[in-house]
């Protein structure tokens, strides 16, 4: 009997780096030999990992994928936190790859949806970034990484600042299993500021065309911030953050949280709830966050990623933001969240559609999106057991084994501003799962984790209601006139209100003539700058000031 | 770190906060529902005062009369109905003033400019405005706002240079053609209307303070405003910016336009240029034939000159019979590339001014005044980069100024089109003439804009806006609609554009001296417009009848 | 562009002119005149909302019965904004200024 040959990952990962030997000058490859080095890497059916992160891309490695050799790399399966660039899908229709898990699909949704229908693409699943991140060392271990650094020294350790996001979280699925580290570089030093990943953790560095495209996905311009939006926010601070002394939270990206984190400096400062509510944050650096750290509001923020023009800003709050000693932040996505997911009370999000029992998605008609991290942050981790008083804020009273419950806050206007109406009997996700042959409807975040909706209308508080026939009352009451809404009345509204189950404004002292831009903070993203003292340097697409 | 921001605020609120509490009332306020008639017809939902709110009120103790803008109803285009509450509103305060009554007019400018949707009645709307504020100026100071948001382009950037003084905020930006209409017409190479650096750089108030375009950048602080505007009254600040010729005609001469201008190279330049005198000499014949058209055709049959030349190639003045014509010409090789097709470029407005101030200045004492006759033949103004970080509205607004000056001195101002019309070009060399006479030529262009750029701007494909210009003549682009307006003196039916035979020409002459002969004794501004059996019928009604409305509220 | 128009039987009578809003990109202007009818007039640059529009104002109007003109000119606000902009009308009915 053969003795069986354990190190068969190891032997075929030490042929195919001599296969491309003559690429390879130590571990780097020249920029322009890039798709030679693919095609001599990646073998037909692998699994691939192309960092798509949130902000960042590793668009030098993405571009020669999609421009390799297709009779010599084909039927890859691509495993991508984040879809965002056209050849990402480019390669489904050259024949590259056939497969695809995946988390996140925004700017490519509808391309997406197409190529399901079509059968170009066929999809393992859809995922929370958690999900995906786990899977990388259980059943989906990579045979390849794709990945992108800021800067390489000469032995391969990576520095990825700022915006380290997932890459130390993909390329540890890979060393440490035999699968090859690829990393493209913005740029080639002798010495790295800080090491984010060591050099023995990486294959092959080939230096870049150009550096990483990172957009800057946070960043919200409070001038497109609407009355709407500062009423609901008011009425959130009113009745969430101070109700159920909220301190540890995590907003999602959106008009909405943005107004809270302007209004909290000013509105919130009127109420006296300063060093009260919301000192602790799971939160990408948004700069709309600059008015409230700089008057004091935020003892700490940890951050997914990085955000673009916020450098410098960040670099010079090391007490609040989480900063090396090279003086640049890190950021992790997989830290952030779990942190998020587990030592947060509340989320706050906004979504497309939320149907008549309360279940909400981002998924339309034609639009496969994903939704990245929000379902971690928008459910209730039953496994935590450390307690807040925000927590236990929503212990029901009459269990004696019952425990606290995480908020998770929706905030939406009751029509979308394309006039369709957000509050719906059944999402358009019901049928995006019938046609793209998905085993579950593709909710974003339950009814069952859903503790509150704010809309322009009032809270609901589901978390009190005691059935599901309550549930969709309190849904229709602050629906306004969508479908859903018509069907509450005015006694069943007030029966609601007295039993605290839904808030109008006036029962939460917010007064709609209030509800002005004038109450934000900052109005403009120059205010912004102002409030940074010229620490914060906005990208020139929102530019407009002289 | 909290300010009263003046730019958040709407063109009301606006025009409220810059009065002393209590003092402001509306002139023909929202309540007169007074909308354009224009906008329905286009499916264009309209508003109650077109976009323009007139307050009268105290401004620390004096009385001054607030224009606002607001610049988020159709981007603050200036149309017929909004246009003539502005006239009437200026003439209202000239009256006043001329009667001893001091008034103080502040126009805050929030504005696209002409308002492509009513496209001819806005350009005919700008010239009347300027017309008012170079009249009024003899008295008072008048006063702009640009506070941003949409800023100040179009026509009414050349508004903005007739100004006494120009304030503004940081949020702020000043040209003539936006970066959008530039790259539309010449091209993304030569303006990327996506890049918001080179954008807020070149237009923004920053630079156009240090460069002679506005005069101060206060923060965006309703307060900070208000008392800039006192100042400048107390001061009686005038920046005299249509009197700048010779000092940009000097400047012009050291730019090669071969080569690129940076926003910095260029505040170099501005800051060490030394004005000399500048003079365009009488044309004169020559062997050499120049680049044709219908304009140069027909200075040339008019004054008897072959082959017009002379120190400059696109600008031709010369007397004949005791008249002087003046018109603007295409260079095939013009030093200014944007200029070659007879475009009013940078040189064009100011050797204008030149020529027509230097008459003015001639016939001061005179008791005849010297008609001027303009042969209109302007496709457009010059759409570039260089036109803009210059401040080529400031051209424009000096030729706008000085025929305006002229008219009002007693020189009666005839416009002859035989060639097109358009836009910014027009605004400087026509439309401030007191008699406008055209020919009934299918060649014709006379428009604000150029299909392509008004379609990009009003976001319309071409054949909306084609079918658009069926139900409103003023968006046509031929001069039978045109006549529709009313403004015309005169529609010449059996001339045409390109034969200019001998009975066409002593057609066109008789005509000319009919005009100059209506003039005798009428008034010196551009009330003819109005009055026109076609204007008074249909082309001028609503204008009329906000005139009359704007008057019988105004000593309320 | 779509015109609509609504009559309602309301009982408090509005007793001076307000005025609230401006025709920008989503949002509308109200002109509210006193009248013997309850009258609402809408010009609207959204065509095919004329059910929302009547649930909009039945909402409103069952809160706030008040006879008067209403004129409205609408740029695509969302409901939203309608009702926000009806609700400043009332209040400004209220103001003294």
């Amino acid at each position: 009997m053969t003795e069986r040959n354990w190190h068969t990952h190891r032997d075929a990962k030490a042929a195919r780096l001599n296969g491309a030997s003559a690429l390879l000058d130590g571990k780097f490859a020249k920029t322009e030999d890039v798709v030679k080095v693919l095609e001599a890497l990646i073998k037909p059916g692998d699994k691939v990992v192309l960092e798509g992160d949130n902000q960042k891309q590793a668009s030098f490695l993405s571009e020669a994928l999609a421009k390799v050799d297709a009779d010599k790399v084909h039927d890859l399966h691509m495993i991508m936190s984040s879809i965002s660039r056209p050849e990402h899908l480019d390669i489904f229709d050259l024949g590259i790859a056939t497969k695809m898990d995946f988390s996140y699909a925004g700017p490519q949704s509808t391309r997406v949806s197409q190529m399901i229908a079509d059968k170009t693409m066929q999809v393992g699943d859809i995922h929370t970034y958690l999900e995906l991140f786990g899977r990388l060392f259980i059943d989906l271990i990579p045979n390849v990484v794709l990945v992108a650094a800021d800067k390489v020294d000469r032995e391969g350790n990576l520095y990825t600042g700022f915006n380290t996001e997932e890459t130390p979280t993909i390329v540890e699925a890979a060393a440490f299993h035999d699968g090859i580290v690829i990393v493209q570089a913005n740029e080639i030093v002798d010495k790295v500021p800080r090491v984010d990943i060591p050099a023995g953790w990486v294959d092959v560095v080939i230096p870049a065309d150009k550096p990483y495209q990172l957009e800057p996905l946070f960043t919200r311009d409070p001038q497109a911030i609407s009355e709407l939006q500062i009423l609901m926010g008011m009425m959130a601070i009113r009745g969430i953050y101070e109700k159920h002394n909220v301190q540890t939270l995590n907003h999602g990206v959106g008009f909405n949280t943005s107004a809270i984190e302007l209004l909290l400096p000013t509105y919130g400062e009127q109420l006296g709830l300063k060093g009260k509510i919301c000192r602790n944050w799971e939160l990408n650096p948004t700069p709309t966050l600059i008015p409230a750290i700089e008057s004091g509001w935020v003892d700490s923020i940890h951050s997914f990623g990085g955000e673009v023009g916020m450098e410098k800003y960040i670099a010079a709050r090391p007490d609040v933001f989480f900063v090396g000693k090279d003086g640049t932040m890190r950021s992790n996505r997989a830290l952030g969240q779990v942190a998020g997911q587990y030592a947060c009370d509340m989320f706050v999000g906004s979504t497309l559609q939320i149907d008549q029992w309360g279940n909400s998605s981002t998924v339309t008609h034609g639009r496969l999106s994903g939704f990245g991290g929000a379902p971690n942050m928008g459910s209730n981790p039953t496994g935590r057991r450390h307690s807040t008083a925000a927590w236990q804020s929503l212990k029901p009273a009459d269990d004696p084994l019952a425990k606290g419950q995480k908020l998770v806050v929706q905030m939406v206007e009751t029509f979308g501003s394309n006039k369709k109406p957000v509050f719906v009997d059944h999402l358009d996700a019901e049928e995006v799962r019938k046609e793209a042959k998905l085993a579950n409807v593709p909710i974003m975040i339950y009814s069952e984790d859903t503790t509150h909706i704010v809309t322009e209308e009032g809270i609901a508080y589901l978390y009190k209601t005691d059935s599901m026939e309550e549930r969709k009352a309190a849904i229709e009451a602050i629906a306004g006139v969508t479908p859903v809404g018509l069907r509450s009345n005015p006694e069943e509204v007030k029966k609601l209100r007295d039993k605290g189950i839904i808030a109008l404004p006036e029962d939460l002292g917010v007064r709609r003539q209030d509800a002005k831009r004038s109450l934000l903070a900052a109005q403009t993203m120059d205010d912004l700058v102002e409030w940074s003292h010229g620490l914060y340097n906005p990208p020139a697409k929102f530019r407009s000031w002289s | 770190m909290m300010k009263n921001s003046f730019v958040e605020l709407n063109g009301r609120q606006r025009a409220f906060s810059l009065l002393d509490e209590n003092t402001g009332r509306e002139i023909v306020g929202p309540e007169f529902d007074f909308i354009s008639p224009h906008l329905e017809p286009q499916n264009i939902v309209p508003e109650s005062d077109d976009g323009v709110i007139v307050v009268k009120g105290k401004l620390d103790g004096k009385t001054a009369v607030i224009i606002s803008i607001e610049g988020s109803f159709q981007g603050g285009g200036i149309g017929e109905v909004s246009g003539a509450k502005i006239v009437a509103a200026l003439e209202k305060t000239l009256e006043d003033n001329k009667n001893g009554i001091k008034e103080y007019p502040v126009i805050v400018l929030d504005t696209g400019g002409v308002r492509l949707q009513e496209a001819n009645y806005g350009l005919l709307s700008i010239s009347e405005i300027q017309n008012a504020v170079i009249a009024i100026k003899e008295y008072v100071p008048v006063i702009g706002i640009v506070p941003g948001r949409v800023g100040s382009f179009g026509g009414m950037s050349i508004t903005s240079a007739i100004l006494s003084y120009l304030i503004t905020t940081p949020k702020a930006r000043i040209a003539l053609n936006g970066p959008e209409v530039i790259e539309q017409e010449a091209g993304v190479r030569e303006f990327d209307s996506s890049d918001k650096n080179l954008i807020w750089d070149t237009l923004g108030t920053r630079q156009r303070v240090e460069t002679g375009i506005a005069d101060e950048v206060v923060d965006d602080d309703v307060s900070a405003i208000k008392d800039a505007i006192n100042n400048a009254i107390e001061q009686n600040k005038d920046a005299h910016r249509t009197d700048q010729a010779d000092f940009y005609l000097s400047l012009l001469d050291e730019i090669d336009f071969a080569q690129p201008l940076n926003t910095k190279q260029y505040r170099d330049l501005y800051s060490k240029n030394k004005a000399t005198k500048h003079v365009v000499n009488e044309a004169t014949a020559s062997q050499q034939a120049k680049t044709k058209s219908r304009g140069r055709l027909w200075f040339e049959k008019l004054t008897g000159i072959e082959n017009a030349e002379s120190n400059y190639p696109t600008v031709l003045h010369a007397e004949k019979d005791g008249k002087e014509y003046i018109a603007i010409v295409p260079d095939e090789n013009n030093r200014f590339p944007r200029v070659r097709k007879g475009e009013v470029g940078l040189q064009e407005g100011f050797l204008v001014a030149e020529i027509v101030n230097k008459i003015v200045d001639e016939d001061k004492d005179k008791k005849e005044k010297r008609p001027l006759i303009l042969v209109v033949d302007v496709p457009s103004q010059a759409y570039g980069y260089k036109e803009e970080l210059i401040g080529i509205h400031i051209s424009l607004a000096s030729a706008a100024a000085a025929y305006a000056k002229a008219r009002q001195a007693g020189h009666p101002v005839i416009a002859f089109i035989p060639g097109d019309a358009v836009s910014g070009g027009f605004l400087a060399h026509g439309l401030q003439s007191n008699r406008i006479i055209a020919l009934a030529d299918d060649s014709i262009t006379i428009q604000a804009m150029s299909k392509a750029s008004a379609a990009r701007i009003t976001q319309r494909t071409i054949a909306e806006l084609e079918e658009a210009t069926k139900h409103v003549p003023a968006m046509a682009y031929d001069i039978h609609n045109y006549e529709k307006l009313g403004a015309l003196y005169k529609l010449v039916q059996d001339v045409s554009s390109w034969d200019a035979n001998e009975n066409a020409v002593e057609e066109i002459k008789t005509v000319i001296d009919e005009a100059i002969e209506s003039t005798e004794n009428q008034p010196t501004d551009l009330h003819f417009r109005y009055e026109t059996p076609i204007a008074v019928e249909s082309g001028r009604k609503a204008t009329n009848k906000m005139r009359k409305t704007v008057f019988e509220q105004w000593n309320q | 562009m779509e015109k609509l128009n609504f009559t309602y039987q309301n009982s408090e009578a509005v007793k001076k002119f307000v005025h609230v809003g401006v025709v920008a990109s989503g949002d509308l202007e109200i002109l509210l005149y006193p009248a013997d009818e309850t009258t609402i007039e809408i010009v609207t640059g959204s065509d095919g909302f004329k059910e929302v529009w009547k649930n909009v104002l039945d909402r409103f109007f069952t809160r706030y019965p008040l006879k008067g003109k209403f004129v409205i000119h609408d740029f695509g606000a969302t409901p939203g904004v309608v009702n926000l902009r009806l609700t400043q009308a009332m209040e400004a009915l209220n103001d003294e200024k």
